[in-house]
C-alpha cells in the first residue's frame, strides 16, 4: 500500500440536540503514533468510534489510503474501545482466538498468533485463566492482545495507557512505537499529557467537539511557542533588561523569562545580558503540552 | 483476510455452543432432567413388572384345585378378571408343614368341602384370584356331572360366551393417553424454549454489558452476529429436545414398553418439526430482549413478554383440549399452533394437509418476526448505556439492519 494515510474528514455528530462532533478532520500518519487530547467529553471517543464503524456520524468520511474505510478495511483495524471489550467468562486465550477468527484469522494462524502476543505482554502464564480472575492491569494487556491479535494496518486505541503500573506503560509504549516503526498509522487518546509529549509525533487537540489543532508536536509547539525567551546571566541571578518591548514574566534560579513584543529584536536582549555578565542560558521557551492543552481548553 | 456470512456465522454460534458445553449449571440441569425422564420411566416398570412366580405345595385333595389355577394362570387368553401367573404346583401332606419350605409361598387343602389356602403372613392376591376361578370351575363341573348334562352345556355353563361389543366410533387403541403425551411434549419445549430463550438474551446482553459487541461491531455486520446466535442456541436446544426424547424412548424401549415407543415416535414427528419453527420464530425476538437490555439485571422486565409468549402455548395446551372452534383456531394462530397443532393431531382431531398449512403460517411468522428481530437488535445493540426502548431501537436499527 503506497498511501497508509487514515484521513477523518469532516465528521459531524448530534446526540439529539447536542451536537459533539462539529466537521472534525485530520490525518493519522503511517509510521507516526498520534496522540488523541481533550477534556472529558471533548469528542474523542465518539471520534474514535465513528472512525471503526461504531457509529455512523451524521456527516463526515473517513478514508484509507484514500478508500473510503468498508468494512473489508475496518477489519483491518485493531481497535481498542474505551470501556474495554472482552468476554468476563471466557479464558483469556480461548477468546483471543475467537477474536482473531472473527477477524479473519485462521484457526491455526490465530493460536499461533495469540500465544506470540501473550508470551510478548507477558500474559503467558494467565493464558489458560478466566478473564475475570485477572487484575485490571493483566484485563488491560490482554485487551492489547486483542486489538493486535490480527496485525492490524491501523491502530485505533482509546486510553490505553489507563490502569498500567509505570513498567506496564514502557512495554504499551514499546509495543505501540514498534507498530509506528513498521508503517501502522496509530492513534491514540490519553489524558497522560506527559506521556503523550514523550510519545508522540503527531497531536490532534480536540475541544468540544471541534479540533482545536492537528499536526505535528513540534511543530504545534513552534506555532504556540510565541516570543518568550529565557535568559541565565552567571553571577547575575536576578537580571532584568530594561529594553523597549521586552516583559519580563518571570525571574528564578534558572533565571528570567522575558517575553518580547513584534517590534523588539531577541539580539538585542541577547547583548543586554552579554553586557551584564556571562551568558549561561539563551532560548526560546517552548510552552509543554499541557500549557498548551490548558489554553485550548480555555 | 476471509470473510464469509456462512463462516462467519458458524463461528459465532460455534462459541455459543462451546459456552453453553462448559456452562456447568447448563450441564448440571440437563442431567437432572435426563435422571428424571429415565427415572419417570424406570420407576413404574419395577411396579408393573413379569406376572409372579409362585410355588404351591397342595395335599392330595386340593391338587386338582391347584393344577386347574396353575393353568388358568399361564393360559395365553384368560377370561377377563383372571391374572396372570406363574404357578410351580408341589406334593405336600400337610399344608402347615410345608410351609417350612422357604421357596414355598402357600399351601392348598380341602378341609370339610373347602379349599383352604395356608400361608405365612399374607397370600399373594392373584394367587387368590386364581384358586377361586379354579375351585368354583370345578365345582360348577361337579354340579354339571351330577345332573347330567352334556359336555356342551357343560362348557357354556363353566365358560359363558361374552357379549359381542359394536362401537359406533370406536377410539385407537393407545398405549399411554393423548393428553399425556401432549403434557409430556408440552412440557419439555416449554422447558427447553425458556432455557434457550433466555440464554439468547443474557449471551446478547453480556456482549453488550462487556463492550465485547463493539469490537464485534466494527468488525462483522450485525445481522451475521443476530444469525450465530440463533443459530447456535437453535442447535443446542433442538439437541436437547432429541437428547431428551431419545433418552425417553430408549428407557421405554428398555423397559418394555414397546407399545408405548410406538406412539411416541409417531407423534414426535410433527412435534419436533413444528418446536424447530416455532423456536426459530421466537428466536430472534429473544435476541432483542436481550439487546434492549443494558445489564443482565434488565432481563428480569425485558424478557417478560417472551416468557409470556412461551408459557401461554405451554397452558392452552394443556387446557383447550375439548375439540372445538378454539382448539382449530389456537392450532392454526401462530403463536399457540406448535402446540396445539401436533396436539390436534396425537388426538385424531386434524385432517392430514393441516398441520402443513400451520406449518406455513408459523414459517410466514417466522420470517416476518426474525426481520423485525433484525431491526431491532442492530437498532438498540450498541446503546450500551442504559435500556432502549422499542420505539427508539426500531427508529435506530433503520440504517443498521
Amino acid at each position: 500500500m503506497t498511501d497508509a494515510t487514515l484521513r477523518i474528514d469532516g465528521l459531524s455528530h448530534s446526540f439529539g440536540d447536542r451536537r459533539v462532533l462539529d466537521r472534525v478532520s485530520f490525518e493519522v500518519r503511517p509510521g507516526r503514533l498520534t496522540g488523541f487530547i481533550g477534556a472529558n467529553g471533548a469528542g474523542k471517543t465518539t471520534t474514535m468510534r465513528a472512525i471503526v464503524g461504531v457509529l455512523r456520524p451524521d456527516t463526515g468520511a473517513v478514508t484509507f489510503g484514500g478508500r473510503p474505510l468498508d468494512l473489508a478495511l475496518r477489519r483491518r483495524i485493531g481497535y481498542m474501545p474505551e470501556e474495554r471489550g472482552l468476554y468476563p467468562q471466557m479464558k483469556v486465550a480461548d477468546q483471543l482466538v475467537y477474536l482473531g477468527r472473527v477477524l479473519g484469522l485462521s484457526r491455526e494462524d490465530a493460536v499461533r498468533r495469540v500465544d506470540a502476543l501473550l508470551e510478548d505482554l507477558g500474559l503467558a502464564e494467565r493464558a489458560q485463566d478466566v478473564l475475570h480472575t485477572l487484575s485490571l492491569g493483566n484485563q488491560q494487556r490482554a485487551q492489547v492482545a486483542a486489538a493486535l491479535v490480527h496485525d492490524p494496518d491501523v491502530l485505533i486505541l482509546d486510553e490505553p495507557f489507563s490502569g498500567l503500573d509505570p513498567l506496564a506503560m514502557d512495554t504499551m509504549a514499546a509495543r505501540l512505537r514498534e507498530r509506528a516503526d513498521r508503517g501502522v498509522p496509530v492513534l491514540f487518546s490519553s489524558h497522560q499529557l506527559d506521556l503523550v509529549e514523550r510519545l508522540c509525533d503527531d497531536l490532534v487537540l480536540i475541544h468540544a467537539g471541534e479540533v482545536v489543532a492537528a499536526g505535528s508536536a513540534e511543530e504545534l509547539r513552534e506555532q504556540r511557542a510565541g516570543r518568550r525567551y529565557r535568559v541565565a546571566v552567571g553571577g547575575s541571578p536576578g537580571w532584568s533588561p530594561a529594553l523597549a518591548g521586552v516583559e519580563v514574566l518571570a525571574v528564578d534560579d534558572r533565571g528570567t523569562v522575558v517575553e518580547l513584543d513584534r517590534a523588539a529584536d531577541p539580539q538585542d536582549v541577547l547583548r543586554a545580558a552579554q553586557g551584564a555578565g556571562a551568558v549561561e542560558h539563551f532560548g526560546r521557551v517552548m510552552p509543554s503540552l499541557s500549557e498548551l492543552f490548558a489554553e485550548v481548553a480555555r | 483476510m476471509s470473510m464469509s456470512a456462512s463462516g462467519m456465522t458458524r463461528l459465532v454460534a460455534g462459541r455459543e455452543i462451546s459456552v453453553k458445553l462448559h456452562d456447568r449449571g447448563f450441564l448440571i440441569s440437563t442431567a437432572v432432567f435426563l435422571l428424571v425422564i429415565i427415572g419417570s420411566i424406570a420407576v413404574p416398570a419395577l411396579f408393573f413388572s413379569d406376572p409372579p412366580q409362585l410355588r404351591v405345595a397342595t395335599t392330595a385333595e386340593a391338587r386338582p384345585v391347584a393344577e386347574l389355577a396353575a393353568s388358568l394362570g399361564a393360559a395365553e387368553e384368560r377370561p377377563p378378571g383372571v391374572p396372570e401367573a406363574d404357578i410351580t404346583v408341589v406334593d405336600a401332606s400337610d399344608p402347615v408343614a410345608a410351609l417350612d419350605d422357604p421357596e414355598v409361598d402357600a399351601s392348598l387343602s380341602i378341609e370339610d368341602g373347602t379349599v383352604v389356602i395356608t400361608a405365612r403372613d399374607g397370600v399373594d392376591g392373584d394367587l387368590e384370584t386364581l384358586v377361586t376361578a379354579a375351585s368354583s370351575t370345578l365345582a360348577v363341573e361337579e354340579a354339571a356331572a351330577a345332573a347330567d348334562l352334556t359336555d356342551a352345556e357343560v362348557a357354556a355353563l363353566v365358560a359363558p360366551p361374552a357379549p359381542a361389543v359394536t362401537l359406533l366410533e370406536p377410539e385407537p387403541d393407545y398405549a399411554v393417553p393423548p393428553q399425556v403425551l401432549i403434557m409430556v411434549f408440552g412440557f419439555l419445549f416449554y422447558f427447553v424454549v425458556l432455557t434457550f430463550g433466555i440464554s439468547i438474551s443474557q449471551s446478547v446482553v453480556e456482549e453488550k454489558q462487556s463492550r465485547v459487541v463493539e469490537l464485534l461491531v466494527a468488525a462483522v455486520p450485525v445481522r451475521w452476529l443476530l444469525a450465530g446466535k440463533v443459530l447456535g442456541n437453535s442447535i443446542m436446544a433442538i439437541g436437547q429436545v432429541a437428547l431428551m426424547l431419545a433418552a425417553g424412548l430408549i428407557g421405554a424401549s428398555l423397559t418394555g414398553s414397546g407399545d408405548i415407543v410406538e406412539q411416541a415416535l409417531g407423534a414426535s414427528g410433527w412435534f419436533l418439526a413444528f418446536f424447530v419453527v416455532g423456536f426459530l420464530m421466537l428466536a430472534c425476538l429473544w435476541a432483542v430482549a436481550g439487546s434492549l437490555a443494558s445489564r443482565i439485571e434488565d432481563l428480569q422486565s425485558t424478557t417478560l413478554y417472551m416468557q409470556l409468549a412461551v408459557m401461554v402455548p405451554f397452558f392452552a395446551a394443556l387446557f383447550v383440549t375439548d375439540e372445538g372452534p378454539a382448539r382449530v383456531f389456537l392450532s392454526y394462530f401462530p403463536l399457540t399452533a406448535p402446540l396445539l397443532m401436533p396436539s390436534r393431531l396425537v388426538t385424531g382431531d386434524a385432517a392430514a394437509w393441516e398441520p402443513w398449512v400451520a406449518l406455513i403460517l408459523v414459517l410466514l411468522t417466522a420470517a416476518v418476526l426474525v426481520r423485525i428481530g433484525a431491526r431491532l437488535y442492530a437498532g438498540s445493540v450498541l446503546h450500551t448505556s442504559a435500556r432502549i426502548k422499542v420505539l427508539a431501537a426500531w427508529q435506530a436499527g433503520a440504517s443498521r439492519a
